[in-house]
């Protein structure tokens, strides 16, 4: 297993969020959690990212114990975060939201990786734009692109394509599925729409007030099962 | 009136070097540092010692007591400015408490009798500049200014350091999620923002006599330059030159003291209408 957590609890001040989560994501594989608003799946991104206010329980990746390290330790564990509501730095330029990834890579030499311009070519004409002047399409490349600069062994996605244009979600899944399939970036990603889910993922977990209910690979993920966790 | 304005040139870039060192601190880590004054003033110390026991030509003392006070500045953050951070009344007192311990250890360690510090004998001369006499120490403070705004910017827009810092500043959680360490980060600011301070001290020194209390003058003008340029280097400029220029103004056509209220008023006014400053440095600070 690439990641692998064992009841993880976690919470912000003293308000419990997550239950006795038991979670792995195996190598070059892509999780999908899914959950109603506010059943704690951006809170799971949280905590392996380590910016929860306490954690308990173990979080281990490639078999390295990371339950007591800092974020930016667990960044640089290979681990490439695209929050919610992207969180690009917007008085950063573009090069320099993409060489801030660079920190977290081993064997950092201050330059963009290639990779980062190639799958998105708009980004290398606008290098030195203004990140706050990008549309939100173009800002969640930009977090693509940043959460790459890390050179990542798992990247964790938090909704990319909430609040993005219909064109621009089917451009977006279609890179992730290229990083994920083609290029073995192992990924968890939250998602509310199920049809993206469905296309990228390889396992889902169902996450309800806090705790895993239901999971397995995606193949099995029932519609009742959807309608059940999933419907307002 | 042009002398009013090239006196007020001199007198801004006076302003600025003794608020650059609080706008970084400010700017960045949002720690009001009472204890700015008596790194100015340690920086003034540290002159006199290296030139009155180590025999160090003034040019050299510069950059050390750019060293010894960033130094300083580093322990102090480490032992206890790093667990005050976002309790701003907190951070205040305590670094109004760390000013009077610096002023008691000043002159336990070097007395209470003011002391001089020897400035190179070219410098010691008066220039003509646009038909006004201007001491030559006072343009070469008005050179250091623009040296220090520009390794400031060469600083925070040229290297990895600067990116990290702008990064903490603007967003900490995404700064950390990427793998800075922002406790490292906030520390080294802290001991650059000090660092610069005491180079204002070796200017200062010259400028005025060494006392343990020579800084509470200078925090006060500081502070002013800070606030009314939002806690950004351009805005902190800006504000020097403009106070610096009304201050000469003001003088020229009533009086020195009536010219300090008047800024005064005018600050106060300013800052009614834009609580932001000038321009705000904006982080987010999360």
């Amino acid at each position: 297993m690439l990641l692998q957590l064992d009841k993880i609890s976690a919470f912000y001040g003293r308000t419990q969020i997550l239950r006795d989560i038991d979670f792995a994501v195996p190598k070059g594989s892509c999780v999908c959690v899914l959950g109603r608003n506010g059943m704690g799946k951006t809170t799971l991104l949280r905590t392996i990212m380590g910016l929860v206010d306490k954690m308990t329980g173990t979080m281990s990746m490639g078999g390295e114990d990371l339950s007591g390290a800092r974020t930016d330790e667990r960044a640089k564990h290979g681990l490439g975060y695209i929050p919610q509501g992207r969180q690009i730095l917007g008085k950063f330029t573009v090069r320099e939201n993409i060489l801030l990834g660079t920190f977290a890579k081993p064997g950092r030499d201050g330059t963009i990786p290639e990779i980062c311009l190639e799958l998105f070519p708009y980004l290398r004409e606008n290098l030195n734009r203004r990140a706050g002047e990008l549309s939100g399409g173009q800002q969640q490349q930009l977090a693509i692109a940043r959460a790459l600069a890390v050179d990542p062994q798992l990247l964790l996605l938090d909704e990319p394509t909430e609040g993005i244009q219909p064109n621009i979600v089917a451009e977006i899944g279609e890179t992730l599925a290229m990083l994920n399939k083609k290029m073995g970036i192992s990924m968890i990603l939250t998602e509310q729409h199920i049809k993206v889910a469905r296309q990228l993922g390889d396992h889902f977990v169902m996450m309800d007030n806090g705790r895993i209910v239901e999971s397995g690979p995606i193949a099995e993920l029932t519609d009742e099962m959807v309608d059940r966790h999933m419907t307002v | 009136m042009a002398n009013a304005l090239i006196l007020g040139i001199s007198i801004a870039s006076i302003f600025l070097v003794a608020a650059i060192g609080l706008t970084i601190i400010y700017g960045t880590a949002g720690v009001i540092n009472m204890a700015h004054g008596e790194f100015i003033m340690l920086g003034a110390y540290a002159t006199y010692a290296m030139q009155t026991y180590f025999g160090l030509p003034y040019f050299l003392c510069i950059p050390c007591a750019f060293v010894i006070v960033g130094a300083i500045g580093f322990v102090i953050e480490k032992l206890l400015i790093q667990y005050l951070y976002h309790r701003p009344l907190d951070t205040l007192l305590a670094t109004w408490g760390v000013s009077l311990v610096l002023i008691q250890g000043t002159r336990l360690t070097f007395g209470s009798d003011p002391k001089y510090i020897q400035m190179p004998g070219f410098l010691s001369s008066n220039i003509e500049l646009g038909g006004v006499s201007l001491a030559a120490f006072r343009i070469f403070v008005i050179l250091a200014a623009l040296a220090l705004i520009a390794l400031v910017w060469f600083v925070f827009y040229k290297t990895d350091f600067g990116i990290k810092v702008r990064a903490v500043t603007q967003n900490r959680e995404m700064a950390a999620a990427f793998g800075i360490n922002s406790k490292q980060v906030y520390s080294f600011t802290f001991a650059f923002g000090a660092g610069l301070a005491g180079v204002a001290g070796a200017l200062f020194g010259v400028l005025n006599i060494v006392l343990p209390t020579m800084g509470t003058g200078y925090v006060v003008q500081a502070f002013l330059i800070v606030v009314t340029g939002g806690g950004a280097l351009m805005g902190s400029a800006i504000a020097s030159i403009a106070t610096g220029e009304m201050q000469s103004i003001f003088a020229m056509l009533l009086n020195d003291s009536f010219a300090r209220f008047l800024i005064f008023i005018l600050i106060v006014v300013f800052l009614r209408f834009r609580p932001q400053g000038l321009i705000s440095a904006g982080g987010s600070r999360r």
